[in-house]
Parts: structure tokens; C-alpha cells; sequence
């Protein structure tokens, strides 16, 4: 069965081995990193069957025979779907959500603790920055916070589970009505996200990103949030309006916020370059990191099982997991 | 019935509780510095005492029969200096607050948190992120966590641990009920058999003759060399030395050390926590003796103290009953 692994992901050292280890039947297999190689692209997808990448560009050459895109990352907002051919399942995987939630409720936690603060103080000698021995200010805890979670799926639940073991409420908005709340007192509909974001100490972004999702957190939205509030993006960032967020936070209109999810990435030019055109770095009351909330050792595992698992079904003729949409 | 609230967290306490303590209690309040020359006439007719500490050469207090302590520890309390007949309490609220900090410091450690962070922050470097083909970093889930000293603060953390996925297993000195969280509570005597299981070991116990310098260089090497240690009890209950040497020399993975082994003092108010520079290990969180020192731990506690305080004038059974002199 003719298989292409595509792009800076699927194509990736590493990955599409550790993958490939993992299925028990047999693939033709190829291998292309770079989407910009044409001469290698085009007799890689005029032949294939399985695709397995996270990115579908729009001017990709014919891919006449594809049934099954498997992707290696959970969100498909890198997938033109209209130019896909007719006849293609596309999966995603999931797996991830466990490490987000654990990187959701970390972040929650050193923020209100004043873990980053404090612990490099201490590190130059100063005992006073946290209360304790020292005698300085006490610290919050999230015991009895309130967490809201807009785009309440797999992560907001993993999160939810989670969050009440300490003591947490969890609220939460999502676009399609919830049957099963799981660990989350109230689900809102997101057009009634407003009503939400008031009651928050600490917000979730935790929604894919689509039409009712982009820009979603616009000034208006901040601005309904606590002063205190904590905003966690561990979504995408295009849901979150970047100046809007920038000038709240300098501003202090919000608490602080965690972001792993940047509006711009680094380039073969550029590797360093910064996540927003602002420069949220500069910022005290923000904790960055590098889109790496679910690129945990554990998630990597179940995610290439997942991949692995449904190459395996699909050469068997066996019902797929994860389907997210079919052409 | 007249109270003394002694000390500058006694005083503070009486600033959080004034009005809810009962009618007809007086108070006497010398906060920090101690005024020595105020203490003999406000000591003299005291029935309760507010304090962390009661030294030997302290004048005479006759009356007291409440001794109540402003923290959980009372190793600061002469008792022999007491009068006998005491009852002398401790205070809590702080086992949420420090369970808080014991599941964050463990999922900081396992997630690589402040390397990730800080070089993000300070060089734009994205080497741990899927778009770089950075090497991923841990989880908590189905990882060990072995908590030494399964008791308030052990059982919240048990608590908060295992909706992680986390596999759970305790240590400690008398029998205790197994929570349905916890695998397993070994008695402290077979200690030596839960650490080599564990990812994380988290010190929750209270300092002790059974645990002073528990965790000896070879119960370090018995621990797995990728395993994280956690300590928020007391630093006396590891070996300073042998912690030290097994971190700087990658025996274990990191550590997150909230409690030393020596304190600031008023001359010398920068004084690091250790004769060892573990403030230059990377592999090391450092916080200044404050994981339980949450506002929401201060009301907790002031709530406890007047509550305590309103039973004794009541005549009520008492909360936190330590021992009695």
C-alpha cells in the first residue's frame, strides 16, 4: 500500500519511524520533508493511497488516488479542504490532551503561586519576594477559583478531572450543545460566552480554530474578564485578538496570561524569531512557551500509536478511528 | 479571661480575628520585635497564650491553660517553662496550600517548565517546540509518585495527584488507612522499597528522631536517577551533603526544595538556605520556606485560632489538641 509521509512534521526524523514501528502491516512507504520539493512531490502523491501529514496546501499536484489523510496533529486548520480530491477520509489523532491539561493546570498553579517570581528571586538570595521564613507578601492558591473553559472537548475535560481534585469549579462554553459535562458544573453555548468570562478567575482557550472561534477573545471579551484573570492559550492563536491581549495585559486590565500558541513561528531565516510582532517577552505577568504544551514523551507515544494503529486498520479494511470529515 | 498574642504572626492574627473572639476577652498584643519589659505584666494573668514560641527564661505565666500555636509546628515551645495543667494546640490550613505547591513543583520538573520558559523568554528559542524538532519533555501521567509522610498535607496531595493518572504510594512511620487512591502505605521502616519505584518522591512528613536525616545518601541512590525530589517538611529530614552531591552530580533528575537547612537571621538577612550552592544547579526550584504561605492558608488558620480560642471560653472541647503539660 503506497504510503507518503509528508511535511515538517509526518516527515520528520524521528517521527514517521517511531510511527512505522508501531503498525504490524505492510506499507510502501516514501518520505518528503520539504512540501517545496515538486519533483518529488508530484510522483509521491500521484501514487499514493495513505497520506499522512498535517498540512494539505491548496496548490498541492493531483493526488487522484488518496483515501485515507491521517493526520499527526490533533487540529486541521493546516488542511485545505476544498482542494482535497473527492472520496478522502481525513483523521486526526488525539493523546495530546492529557499532557495540555497537565500544562493547563501548571501554568494556573505557578501563576497564582508566583512560582517563576519568587523562585528567581531566591535564586539571587532574596528570602522576602514569597511570604513563609522570609516575611513578604502571601501567594494565591486555585483552591476554590473558578476555571472557565471555552471549547469544551477532550482538553477541557482532561482539564476539568483534573482541576476539581483541587478544589476547582469548572464552567465552560462550547459551540454545539454538551450532553455529558463530565467534571464541569455548567456548559454555556459560546454565543453566550459573555455571561462566562465574568465568573472566571482563570480562563481556558482550549477551542480549534474556525470561523466562530477567530478572534473570539477581541478588547470587548478581555475587558469582561476580572482584572485578575488568568488567560491560557493552549488553543490556537488566531482565536485571541494579538494587540487586544498585548494592551490588556501591559495595562494590567487582566491578571496575566499563559501562552504556547503563537500568531507568528519561527522560519528557516528567522529561527529565533518571537511568536507575536509585540513584544509579550517584555512582559512580567506573562509565562511563554514554544507551542510545546502537549509535546510531551507520553503524548508523543499515543499519538503515533493512533496513527499507527489506523494505517493498520486501513490496510485491513477495518473502520477508522478518529474520522474527522470525509470529501 | 485575658489572651496574649505574642510575637509578629501572633499579632497579625490578632489584627485577622480581633472581632470574632468572644465578649469579655481581653487582649495583650507584643508584636515584632518583642518589648521584653511589656512581657512580665501581660504574661503575669494571661489565660491563653498566642504564640509560636514560649521560651524557658520568659517570666512567670501562672494562668495559662491555652497555649495556642500560630503554626502547625511546636518545637519552638519550651513546655517544661509551661505551667502544667496546659493544653497546647497547633493550627493548619496550610495542607491545600502546600499540596498546591507539591503537585506544581512535580509537574514543573516532570515538564522541564522553567528551562522551556526561560529560554523562550530570554532567547526566542523554540529547540523544545513540534515546529523544531525539539525532544519532548515528561508527564506526570503514569509516572510514580511516592509520598514520604502520609499524613494532612500527604493525603491532599494523594488527592490532587491522582486524577493525573498518576500511580500513588506512601511511606509512613504508623499505620495509616489506605485513601482508594493510594496503591500502597509502606510502614517507614520499609522505605527503602518504595523509593527505587518512584518518579517523583515528595517529603510531606513532620520532622522527628525517626526522621531527622531520613533520606541518607544511600536512600538517594536507591531512587531512580531520572526521579525528582520534592521536599516541603523540614530540610533536617535529608542529608545535606548527600543531596547536594547527588544532584550536582546528576544521580537524580532535579529537585524542588522549599525548606533548609539554615534561615536568615536579623544580621544577616540574605543568608542562603544551605552551606552548598544549590541556587546554582539548574536542575533545582528554589522557593524560600513559603509553599504553604497562600492568603486563603492565613484565613484558614486565623479561623481555626478563633475558633479554638471561643471553645476554650465556652469551655467547649478543644481542636488541635498537641498535648497537654
Amino acid at each position: 500500500m503506497k504510503t507518503v509521509f509528508l511535511g515538517n512534521f509526518g516527515a520528520r526524523p524521528g517521527v514517521w519511524e517511531a510511527i512505522l514501528a508501531k503498525t504490524t502491516e505492510k506499507l510502501d512507504v516514501s518520505v518528503l520533508f520539504d512540501l517545496g520539493d515538486s519533483q518529488c512531490l508530484i510522483p509521491a502523491l500521484a501514487e499514493a493511497e495513505i497520506v499522512v501529514s498535517h498540512i494539505w496546501k491548496k496548490d498541492f499536484p493531483e493526488a487522484p488516488r488518496v483515501k485515507l489523510l491521517q493526520s499527526v496533529a490533533a487540529g486541521i486548520d493546516m488542511i485545505d479542504v476544498p482542494s482535497l480530491p473527492r472520496g478522502v477520509t481525513v483523521c486526526n489523532v488525539a493523546g495530546h490532551e492529557q499532557a495540555i491539561a497537565e500544562y493547563v493546570i501548571l501554568t494556573a498553579l505557578a501563576w497564582h503561586h508566583r512560582l517563576i517570581d519568587i523562585a528567581a528571586s531566591f535564586r539571587g538570595g532574596v528570602w522576602s519576594t514569597g511570604g513563609g521564613a522570609g516575611g513578604g507578601p502571601t501567594h494565591g492558591e486555585i483552591l476554590g477559583k473558578t476555571i472557565g473553559i471555552v471549547g469544551y472537548g477532550k482538553i477541557g475535560r482532561e482539564v476539568a478531572r483534573r482541576a476539581v481534585g483541587f478544589g476547582c469549579r469548572v464552567i465552560g462554553a462550547n459551540r454545539s450543545p454538551i450532553a455529558d459535562k463530565g467534571d464541569a458544573s455548567e456548559i454555556y453555548p459560546l454565543t453566550e460566552l459573555d455571561r462566562m468570562l465574568p465568573l472566571c478567575d482563570v480562563v481556558v482557550i482550549a477551542a480549534g480554530l474556525g470561523p466562530e472561534t477567530t478572534r473570539l477573545i477581541d478588547a470587548h471579551r478581555l475587558g469582561l474578564m476580572k482584572s485578575a484573570a488568568f488567560l491560557i492559550n493552549i488553543g490556537r492563536a488566531g482565536i485571541v485578538d494579538e494587540e487586544a491581549l498585548y494592551t490588556a495585559l501591559k495595562d494590567n486590565k487582566i491578571g496575566g496570561a499563559a501562552i504556547d500558541v503563537w500568531w507568528q513561528y519561527p522560519t528557516p531565516d528567522q529561527p529565533n524569531r518571537h511568536g507575536s510582532r509585540l513584544p509579550f517577552h517584555e512582559l512580567p505577568n506573562v509565562i511563554l512557551t514554544p507551542h510545546c504544551s502537549s509535546a510531551t514523551d507520553g503524548a508523543r507515544d499515543r499519538r503515533f500509536s493512533t496513527v499507527a494503529g489506523n494505517l493498520d486498520r486501513y490496510v485491513r479494511g477495518e473502520k477508522l478511528n478518529n474520522i474527522v470529515l470525509q470529501t | 479571661m485575658k489572651a496574649l498574642f505574642l510575637g509578629g504572626v501572633a499579632a497579625d492574627t490578632h489584627a485577622g480575628i480581633k472581632d470574632e473572639l468572644p465578649p469579655g476577652l481581653t487582649s495583650a498584643v507584643i508584636g515584632e520585635p518583642i518589648d521584653r519589659s511589656k512581657l512580665p505584666d501581660a504574661a503575669l494573668d494571661a489565660d491563653i497564650l498566642v504564640s509560636n514560641h514560649w521560651r524557658a527564661d520568659y517570666p512567670p505565666a501562672p494562668k495559662l491553660r491555652l497555649v495556642q500555636s500560630v503554626a502547625t509546628g511546636t518545637e519552638l515551645f519550651d513546655l517544661a517553662a509551661l505551667p502544667k495543667g496546659c493544653a497546647v494546640c497547633n493550627s493548619f490550613g496550610h495542607e491545600t496550600a502546600i499540596a498546591e505547591y507539591v503537585v506544581m513543583a512535580m509537574l514543573a520538573l516532570h515538564h522541564r517548565f522553567f528551562q522551556i520558559s526561560g529560554e523562550f523568554r530570554e532567547r526566542g528559542s523554540w529547540a523544545t517546540s513540534w515546529v523544531q524538532s525539539g525532544k519532548p519533555h515528561g508527564e506526570v501521567r503514569g509516572t510514580t509518585l511516592g509520598i514520604v509522610g502520609y499524613g494532612r498535607v500527604g493525603r491532599e496531595v494523594a488527592r490532587r495527584a491522582a486524577p493525573f493518572g498518576c500511580r500513588i504510594l506512601a511511606a509512613n512511620r504508623s499505620p495509616r488507612e489506605r485513601d482508594p487512591e493510594v496503591e500502597r502505605v509502606y510502614p517507614l521502616t520499609e522505605l527503602d522499597r518504595m523509593l527505587p519505584e518512584c518518579d517523583t518522591v515528595a517529603i510531606c512528613t513532620a520532622l522527628g528522631p525517626e526522621t531527622t536525616g531520613l533520606i541518607t545518601a544511600h536512600r538517594l541512590a536507591l531512587m531512580k536517577p531520572t526521579a525528582f525530589l520534592i521536599n516541603i517538611a523540614r530540610g533536617q529530614v535529608i542529608d545535606e551533603d548527600a543531596l547536594y552531591a547527588a544532584l550536582s552530580g546528576n544521580k537524580l533528575g532535579g529537585a524542588a526544595i522549599d525548606v533548609w537547612w539554615q534561615y536568615p537571621s536579623q544580621n544577616d538577612p540574605t543568608r542562603r538556605g544551605s552551606r552548598h550552592p544549590f541556587h546554582e544547579l539548574p536542575n533545582v526550584i528554589v522557593t524560600p520556606h513559603n509553599s504553604g504561605w497562600t492568603a486563603g492558608m492565613v484565613r484558614r488558620r486565623w479561623d481555626e485560632i478563633a475558633d479554638n480560642i471561643g471553645r476554650f471560653a465556652r469551655g467547649d472541647s478543644l481542636i488541635n489538641l498537641v498535648t497537654k503539660t
